[in-house]
């Protein structure tokens, strides 16, 4: 390849490593023979390298807990498309029964900043990127007694789970370090008859009592000593009321 | 209903919100605003849960909130710009084929290692977001969101071929910015 103007196409996906091998090769005898391409192809190369190298550094800034919550709440608008989901809403609420129990170890919501809806909802948003991530990631079945151990080692938190959460058709999932609150947060995970419903805990929060519905699920908040525990569900309000007061009654 | 027991709307809505933190950052390199740049990616979540029951599952969920995203800044230019100064993206595009020059580096250290070792992150962040937007949206796309050339023509609406040669552009263009203040900076010429 004689002619630079030639070259002028396929400089970047060169640098970017688009090119076939027969590309490539007329590409490098170029450059061999013609000092201002090779030059111009060295500096296109130096940035590239250099934005990769500093990608992280890059990536620093995140979107804030408000515009995570506002985001969200426009998720109404999803299943309000009826075109778009293609469960019935009867056959929706059955497949709401899911529990996944998450418990948080060291959450840092302030009841003085932050009103309980707020908290609410971004618990929700939580719960379903969480479950999104245990798709993801893969949780194995723990017992009870190996949860209690893990959240005493890993968060200095002594809990004891429902003992017999099989009363209710609950069946813990397992257990890990959540990614939301900077990964100190703990998450118990439990199925109800097959389907997600979560738990948090909020150490050294308190909160009053509430039924709070948002963003499609229910949300039970209550406090115990210096504890607020927070329940969510796609549950109907009557059933996550039951699920919460078990919850409550069962877990220490 | 998927594999994973969740109602395929719930995964939508999940995988969705998964991409807020790229598509803020996008969207502040495309206003150089945080508040503007919230407003932009509400309004794509919105636009994208209206549409929902176009996205076509299986294809790339995060590659259609960047078509959106870019979409929406666009209008809101367009909008803006009734009452501005109409700026011609294609003079800033030739106005840069005129700097085409390229420092040659000194001896015995490559481009590449001087750039490592001179450019400081917050530099680096300064000089991406001086570009010109045209550049500064396809390096963006490509360098740190890691698109494809066809994909990042969609988001941009614009040629592939003209894709490549704003991101060679602007890699010059950064380049250049970077090595003339690195060389200012340690005296040398």
């Amino acid at each position: 390849m004689a002619d630079c103007r030639k070259l002028d196409p396929l400089v970047t996906p060169y640098v970017d490593g688009e090119l076939d091998a027969r590309e490539r090769a007329d590409v490098d005898s170029h450059l061999r023979v013609c000092p201002p391409c090779h030059s111009r192809v060295t500096a296109e190369q130096a940035v590239r390298d250099l934005l990769h190298a500093r990608k992280h550094a890059l990536e620093l800034e995140c979107a804030s807990a408000a515009l995570r919550a506002k985001c969200a709440g426009h998720k109404g608008i999803v299943r309000a498309n009826k075109g778009y989901d293609p469960f019935s809403r009867v056959r929706a609420l059955a497949l709401a029964a899911a529990l996944v129990l998450v418990v948080g170890g060291a959450f840092l919501y302030e009841a003085t900043d932050r009103s309980s809806r707020v908290m609410a909802a971004e618990l929700v948003a939580d719960h379903v990127k969480c479950f999104a991530a245990n798709r993801v990631l893969g949780t194995t079945t723990q017992s009870a007694g190996l949860v209690e151990q893990s959240l005493a080692s890993s968060f200095g938190w002594h809990v004891r789970l429902p003992p017999s959460p099989q009363e209710i058709g609950l069946e813990l999932i397992g257990a890990r370090p959540c990614l939301y609150g900077e990964g100190r947060m703990a998450h118990l995970m439990y199925r109800h008859n097959g389907q997600p419903v979560s738990v948090f805990m909020l150490p050294n929060a308190s909160r009053q009592e509430a039924l709070v519905s948002v963003l499609g699920h229910e949300c039970a908040i209550w406090s115990e000593g210096d504890r607020t525990f927070v329940v969510v569900a796609r549950e109907r309000r009557e059933d996550m009321a039951h699920v919460a007061s078990f919850v409550r009654a069962s877990l220490r | 209903m998927p594999p994973s027991g969740l109602p395929t709307v719930v995964l939508f809505e999940a995988e969705a919100l998964a991409s807020i933190d790229s598509l803020y950052r996008t969207a502040l390199r495309l206003t150089r605003d945080p508040a503007d740049a919230e407003d932009l990616v509400q309004d794509t979540y919105l636009k994208a849960f209206r549409a929902a029951d176009r996205f076509e599952p299986g294809t790339n969920l995060r590659a259609w909130l960047f078509t959106i995203l870019h979409s929406t800044a666009r209008n809101r230019a367009r909008d803006r710009a009734r009452d501005a100064v109409t700026i011609d993206s294609d003079a800033v595009e030739r106005a840069a084929d005129g700097d085409g020059a390229v420092l040659s580096g000194s001896q015995g250290e490559t481009p590449e290692s001087r750039l490592l070792r001179e450019t400081l992150d917050p530099e680096l962040q300064a000089a991406v977001d001086a570009l010109p937007a045209v550049f500064r949206q396809a390096v963006w796309l490509r360098d740190v969101e890691e698109f494809s050339y066809g994909e990042i023509a969609e988001m941009l609406d614009v040629p592939v071929g003209t894709v490549m040669s704003r991101i060679s552009r602007g890699r010059r263009l950064l380049f250049e910015k970077l090595t003339v203040r690195n060389a200012a900076l340690s005296g040398t010429t």
